[in-house]
């Protein structure tokens, strides 16, 4: 199964990624609808972009409470699906995931979790730097 | 929360009444005014007296985003402040990277201003709709890296972004800059010490805002269609190599680099700090403000011998030069350590480097001795020197307290005026006019002191081979003003013109906004916002007196490199200039060049 796999050393911090994300998704800019967030750290002198990566096991598909079930995998890219309408950000995926990879929408209720943009992960394909790419 | 490249809102904070109040943006403001430096103009112009004390109650800090501001434009993260100068007592603004200000649009807002002065310390708190005027002592005497670091742990978010003072902002000195972001900073004229005057320490912004397009699918095509043939470009990979200091071998090399105080323009030992030095010995790895493919910026780190471990982000050319050889230092060590001591102070590096210099002359020609220098071996090239230098001016002691007005004053208060490089009391950036005379009108004229990005000409008259040319360069600065005025405006790094020129900006703009504006039109904008800027200056007294270079650039020839031999004709460059831009003989703007302008 492909996903999106991050090389860090790479990354320059320019969050271009969550623009594409962002305005792909929505076609508008809004960092905190980006499912992808890039971290900046001075003491590091580094950047860190957090994004799901589609685990096998997905701890956040067991934590979803079973009343809800608002988390599926998509059969054709195996990405962890939101259905919007019946995801009530609790938050308890957010807190299920060991990476730090999902967060809430900053207005609905609803978490965000990347989706591949089906198939063609636009944060992938406009990252200057190669920092991300969309392999097994 | 809707948010439009136009159509925003405006947010207005009163230090002395504790009022927060948000104003809409008209639609016709950013038709006239475009954004970042245009809006601000407009706005200074409209609410401040020119004869207004610049440390007082009256001066206002108005924080202007452009329509490319948090957008896909490359570059797209250039926020403007406007201001009185307490430096140079004229107009003034200043531009920085980072992601503040498209942190601020993303908050709601395309400008923020402050005005009045609170009686205690204060930081304001940004969060979306939510704003507030909290108490700031707990943040009062600290660094600007401590500062950051103690609002978000406050604040309990560490993606917030902070814009703030250091010591030399809280102590009012006149060279103090405001940083965001820890190492952007808006730098020039003494902002920071602006805010010190209304005692207030920072400025913390959260924004989870929508930032809409009127084309959305349209900038997407134009900003895929730049970006492979952008990468490429070949001043694009040099300043992704070894970001603005990319520089130092060409301005050393064609000898108009300050050095030692300005007394040359070349020297051998300079090419330590070129291009494939400084990312061998100082890069640790690169960095990148908003939205920018280029990513110029440079994180640095040492193990010094001398100063301990020394870890920043920078040092920037003009740092390197004002700082460094300008200041005579001849290593990395020395350079990053002194970059970093002007950061944590919250110091524009390059007038302090200008002071420092000022200083060490000084000392060299004995007009100082080792009493007025409290002890300090204020010789070039000694970096603990210039270090305990900065500290001083930072907290006002001894000699430190004359530089804190600035370098002209402290150069007549030590009876040595012409040893000042300064104009209007701004020290001069890192291109030595001699050697490039386009640039001699550039800092002469510009409204807020010797500042290069008014209108930095010398790669213009380097291709064209007429750098030690005087006639022609009238207009090839008055286009460059313009220019500068239009990216400043809206918002995009000058260092992504290259692959994002005029065309792509105008088709942008309209993308984004609406706003179908040809080049024109643009360039009409410009003349008027510029000289919006000039008028202010020209209500307070200045004129040609006031449009001046130091007597070395004027009357002493360079002694070695390439521009060996060269002095700045000044007067003829003015002759040429002022006809060119529609003024008189003194330098004032003519009634029919004001009308013409729609300004009277």
């Amino acid at each position: 199964m492909k996903a999106i796999k991050v090389k860090a050393e790479k990354c320059v911090g320019c969050r271009i990624c969550e623009q594409w994300c962002s305005v792909g998704h929505y076609d508008l800019i809004n960092p905190r609808k980006s499912r992808i967030s890039v971290h900046r750290s001075h003491a590091d002198q580094a950047s860190y972009p957090l994004v799901c990566r589609q685990c096998p096991d997905a701890p956040c598909l067991g934590a979803c409470p079973d009343k809800v079930m608002a988390l599926s995998r998509d059969r054709a890219t195996g990405a962890i699906r939101v259905d919007e309408e019946s995801c009530l950000a609790c938050g308890k995926c957010i807190k299920a995931c060991p990476y730090g990879a999902i967060k809430k929408h900053p207005a609905e209720k609803q978490v965000l979790v990347c989706d591949l943009c089906g198939g063609e992960p636009q944060c992938v394909k406009h990252c200057p730097e190669q920092a991300l790419s969309y392999i097994e | 929360m809707t948010i439009k490249g136009i159509a925003g809102q405006l947010l207005r904070v009163d230090l002395n009444r504790k009022t927060i109040t948000r104003e809409p943006l008209p639609r016709r403001l950013f038709e006239d005014y475009l954004g970042g430096r245009g809006l601000g103009a407009y706005y200074l112009t409209k609410e401040v007296d020119p004869g207004c004390d610049p440390l007082g109650r009256e001066n206002k800090l108005i924080f202007m985003n452009g329509p490319f501001v948090g957008t896909m434009v490359p570059g797209g993260n250039k926020v403007c402040v406007t201001f009185k100068s307490p430096l140079s007592n004229t107009y003034s603004y200043s531009l920085a990277g980072g992601h503040w200000g498209p942190e601020l649009k993303f908050a709601g807002y395309d400008g923020l201003i402050i005005e009045g002065e609170s009686e205690e310390p204060v930081y304001l708190w940004i969060d979306d709709e939510k704003v507030e005027i909290r108490p700031a002592e707990f943040l009062w005497g600290k660094d600007i890296q401590e500062t950051d670091n103690l609002l978000k742990k406050t604040l309990g978010d560490p993606g917030i972004h902070v814009a703030c003072i250091g010591i030399a902002g809280e102590n009012q000195v006149k060279l103090a800059c405001i940083t965001n972001d820890v190492f952007r900073e808006f730098g020039r004229g003494g902002c920071g010490a602006v805010m010190g005057s209304k005692k207030l320490k920072a400025i913390a912004v959260r924004g989870s805002g929508d930032l809409e397009f009127a084309d959305a699918k349209g900038l997407k095509e134009l900003v895929e269609m730049c970006l492979p043939v952008y990468k490429q470009h070949p001043k694009a990979l040099d300043r992704r190599n070894y970001g603005t200091n990319e520089l130092v071998i060409h301005i050393n090399n064609a000898g108009f680099m300050g050095t030692r105080n300005f007394s040359e323009g070349y020297a051998e030992a300079n090419r330590e700090f070129e291009g494939p030095v400084f990312r061998e010995k100082a890069v640790f790895s690169d960095a990148a403000c908003y939205g920018c493919p280029v990513a110029c910026s440079k994180y640095c780190k040492a193990d010094t011998r001398k100063h301990g471990l020394v870890k920043l982000e920078g040092p920037e050319f003009e740092t390197l030069a004002l700082l460094g050889t300008n200041c005579g230092l001849t290593n990395w060590d020395d350079l990053l350590k002194a970059s970093a001591v002007c950061d944590a102070l919250g110091l524009d590096s390059m007038t302090a480097g200008g002071c420092v210099s000022l200083a060490m002359e000084c000392f060299e020609k004995g007009i100082l001795s080792l009493e007025d220098t409290d002890g300090l071996d204020l010789k070039f090239g000694n970096c603990e020197a210039e270090i305990k230098l900065l500290e001083k001016i930072a907290k006002k002691e001894g000699i430190g307290a004359d530089l804190a007005q600035g370098p002209a004053y402290a150069a007549n208060k030590w009876g040595a005026p012409e040893l000042a490089m300064h104009s209007k009391n701004m020290s001069f950036a890192a291109y030595d006019p001699r050697g490039a005379k386009g640039m001699a009108i550039v800092y002469a004229t510009s409204p807020k002191g010797a500042h290069h990005m008014l209108g930095p000409v010398f790669p213009m008259e380097m291709a064209a081979n007429n750098r030690f040319e005087e006639k022609g360069k009238g207009l090839l600065v008055k286009g460059a003003q313009m220019n500068f005025v239009i990216l400043d405006s809206l918002g995009i790094c000058s260092t992504n013109q290259a692959g994002f020129g005029r065309p792509q900006q105008i088709e942008a703009l309209r993308q984004i906004t609406g706003l179908a504006i040809s080049e024109e039109e643009l360039i009409f904008k410009a003349e008027r916002i510029f000289h919006l800027e000039k008028m202010f200056n020209v209500k307070n007294g200045f004129s040609r007196k006031d449009d001046t270079l130091p007597r070395r650039f004027t009357a002493e020839a360079m002694t070695r490199g390439a521009s060996k031999g060269q002095t700045v004709d000044l007067e003829a460059l003015l002759d040429e200039y002022y006809g060119v831009m529609g003024w008189d003989r003194d330098g004032i703007p003519s009634k029919e060049k004001l009308s013409q302008l729609k300004l009277s």
